[in-house]
């Protein structure tokens, strides 16, 4: 255990003008990666995370045993319909989340880069405040959906960035600071004159890009995007994504993306997991998840959306409404609303699993390959191959 | 019934529109400018039909709606229901009420949380006229034409015990209790979860069919106004600019706004498709010249910052307020010529 203090360099950026890092002191944290396996590319490791709304016998879970992990510069899409845990899960990980949420287990440990060859990775789980703070809004920084209640209402745009560099660029003079609201400002698209504004004064899109601006103030390695765009109209969301992704191309942050919107996570994810009911419930590729999908809740969260396209046809969307998570469903939490529901379903929880000879995972009885179980043809297309004869049924071989 | 048979248009919109005098921002103490919130905005809702507005925020379309709920008072304009033109300065009457039903978006908000649903729903039972007997009855009549069974359990519970889905339901019942002819859903499926979304569309889409209800269905989703509609008009900055009968105006979008709107909507099956560029949306005062969207506008011609085109005809009841089809015929409004084909059918 070694406690000496660490200076970790930011992932060294061009165009940002070079910024006097703060000592930062990590307590014992760097060891732990001698302890355990390197993390390399991977910029977040999430393993059985759980947590609890309240305590003892009213304790709802609302995460239940959740793994996640993220590589640097990927994108990593979170999908599900509110009460489905997303934004808990990225609260907990973050250490953001308030009482009665209480993280019941599990470990998210973060990679903030290498230096000299040693890894510095935080255990977000157990590090203490101090050290949240040093990595909160440097390293991790996160967008919420709500940019109204998330901007001081009596505080003008300008002095929001202030408020953040004076905190964590100590050594900044008054107009380095301006300057660099300036250039946050000029990278989103917006005139400098808007630092004068208060955030009533802005659109709902213009203030959603002071966020963005904002959580990219301190050069993060990963930014959390909950909601960005849900109350947003599409053109000004497309926009704003478009933005986004420039930005990323250059400074290139990883994401977290939470949103309900499956379409739009299939245009901008690498990976999607899709949650339902505090649970993962399958995670592929964006391509894989939206060609071939697994998991039935994923086949229905698919066909919820009416497409643009083609012959207007009665489409059925999921019957039933999502779960009460005081009072889950037995076995699989999907099986009252699933069309495929078995008897096992109704028994036994399925596990996250990886689905053979591929990198993908799905929570289904249908896809463990039991013999004589028949999996559905939509539940088993073949990526890219077209529509195979529907109403047919094909036997999964063991 | 018999109304809708012998006249199909329930409910008719004229010339619309709707001032608002909005303080100007700036240092200047009382300077005020009038905002068009909506204006010109003509259509009809017919029995048996799914008439659809698209559109950003702020493009006057839940103004629209207010009007014809007579929850706003239009600046001009007419309102014509059932072949009886209203005095649109007076107050809503209840029988107009009765005829004309809204449904809001975030049902949450709309309902009174201190009280169980039997209330929500016998309350405007009582008002139009029911008498204590029939009410309950009526009441879990209106529950079932939602689906939601058993109609006791519903009644019986808070608002705080249903799902969104659930209680977005109750408020169609509580507006079809009354046996409305005409139905306004302002966003009804933007504050529900995208699982339950489908089942509150088909509903409407249901009754619809079924019983002969005219049907104004409000959305910034263009996608579920394609699933839904009979026809669907795209409104920009308080006008119409786009409107079409089926799908046409999805399919072939002419308009420089639809087609930018359409583009915008993520479409995984198309990840490739050009966006044309955009622009953001700014708050239109009366005072600028020309087509709204030219500020905007891709393909922005000298003549779209003077005049304000009318809208030409570019299809088969298909309309479209943009001086690039200038060459095109001066369209008589899609609605009227909907309403004439509605005609035709009833008499054969």
């Amino acid at each position: 255990m070694t406690t000496e203090s660490k200076r970790v360099e930011d992932v060294v950026k061009t165009e940002v003008p070079p910024l006097a890092l703060p000592p930062t002191t990590y307590g014992p944290i760097a060891a732990t990666t001698h302890v355990e396996a390197a993390m390399g590319e991977r910029i977040l490791d999430v393993r059985n995370f759980s947590v609890d709304y309240g305590w003892g016998e009213n304790a709802v879970r609302a995460v239940d045993d959740v793994d996640l992990h993220l590589d640097r510069s990927k994108v990593l899409g979170i999908a599900g319909e509110s009460g489905s845990g997303k934004s808990t899960l990225v609260y907990a990980i973050t250490r953001l989340l308030r009482a009665p949420g209480v993280i019941k287990g599990g470990e998210a440990r973060f990679n903030l880069g290498t230096d000299d060859d040693v890894e510095h990775v935080i255990d977000l789980v157990n590090a203490s405040e101090r050290e949240l703070r040093s990595v909160r809004w440097s390293s991790i920084s996160i967008v919420l959906q709500s940019a109204l209640s998330a901007l001081n209402p009596v505080v003008r745009v300008g002095s929001q960035f202030e408020e953040v560099l004076k905190a964590h660029r100590k050594d900044m003079s008054k107009h380095q600071r301006r300057a660099r609201a300036k250039e946050l400002l000029a990278m989103v698209g917006l005139d400098e004159d808007r630092l004068d504004r208060f955030p009533h004064e802005l659109s709902g899109g213009q203030r959603q890009r002071i966020m963005i601006a904002l959580a990219l103030t301190l050069d993060p390695q990963l930014v959390i995007m909950d909601e960005p765009t849900t109350a947003l109209d599409v053109v000004t969301q497309r926009e704003i994504i478009g933005e986004l992704f420039e930005l990323r191309a250059q400074f290139g942050f990883a994401m977290i993306f939470i949103t309900h919107d499956l379409s739009l996570l299939t245009e901008l994810a690498d990976e999607i997991v899709v949650m339902y009911a505090g649970a993962l419930v399958e995670r592929a590729t964006a391509r894989e998840l939206y060609e071939t999908p697994r998991h039935p809740y994923t086949l229905g969260l698919l066909k919820s959306f009416p497409p643009m396209h083609g012959e207007r046809s009665e489409l059925s969307g999921i019957p039933g409404s999502p779960p009460d998570l005081a009072h889950l469903p037995t076995g699989c939490r999907f099986h009252p609303r699933c069309p495929y529901a078995m008897e096992r379903c109704t028994n036994e929880s399925p596990p996250l699993v990886e689905i053979k000879g591929t990198d993908r995972s799905v929570a289904c009885w249908l896809q463990v390959g039991d013999v004589g179980v028949a999996v559905p043809v939509e539940l088993s297309r073949v990526s890219s191959s077209g529509n195979a004869p529907s109403g047919s049924f094909k036997e999964v071989t063991p | 019934m018999t109304d809708a048979t012998t006249t199909p248009v329930q409910l008719e919109a004229r010339h619309l529109t709707r001032n608002f005098s909005v303080r100007t921002p700036g240092r200047i103490r009382n300077a005020r400018h009038i905002v068009r919130a909506v204006d010109d905005v003509s259509l009809d809702l017919i029995a048996g039909q799914v008439v659809a507005v698209v559109g950003e925020s702020g493009s006057g379309k839940s103004v629209l709606a207010r009007m014809l709920a007579r929850i706003i008072k239009p600046t001009s304009g007419d309102l014509v229901l059932q072949g009886t033109t209203i005095p649109i300065k007076t107050k809503r009457t209840l029988a107009y009420a009765s005829q004309v039903q809204l449904v809001l978006q975030d049902p949450f908000a709309s309902m009174n949380p201190v009280h169980r649903m039997s209330h929500n729903l016998l309350r405007p039972l009582r008002i139009h006229g029911a008498s204590k007997a029939d009410a309950p009855g009526l009441a879990e009549a209106a529950l079932r034409r939602v689906s939601l069974e058993p109609p006791s359990r519903f009644l019986e519970s808070y608002p705080h015990e249903l799902s969104g889905g659930q209680l977005q339901r109750v408020s169609i019942a509580r507006a079809l209790c009354i046996e409305p002819k005409v139905l306004l859903a302002d966003e009804p499926i933007s504050m529900l979860d995208v699982s339950v979304r489908l089942g509150v569309l088909n509903l409407l889409r249901g009754l619809c069919d079924d019983d002969r209800l005219a049907i104004l269905y409000i959305t910034h989703d263009i996608a579920s106004a394609r699933y839904i509609a009979d026809s669907i008009i795209v409104m920009y900055a308080g006008q119409v600019v786009e409107q079409s009968r089926g799908t046409s105006l999805v399919d072939e979008p002419t308009h420089p706004y639809t087609q930018l709107l359409i583009a915008s909507v993520p479409d995984p099956s198309d990840p490739t498709r050009d966006v044309p560029p955009t622009g953001e949306h700014t708050q239109i005062a009366v005072a600028q010249k020309g087509c709204r969207f030219n500020p905007r506008c891709p393909h922005v011609m000298d003549r779209c910052r003077i005049d304000e085109p009318p809208s030409f005809i570019v299809g088969e009841n298909h309309t479209s307020k943009c001086w690039l089809y200038a060459d095109h015929e001066v369209g008589v409004e899609v609605a009227l010529s909907t309403r004439r084909r509605e005609g035709e059918t009833a008499t054969t």
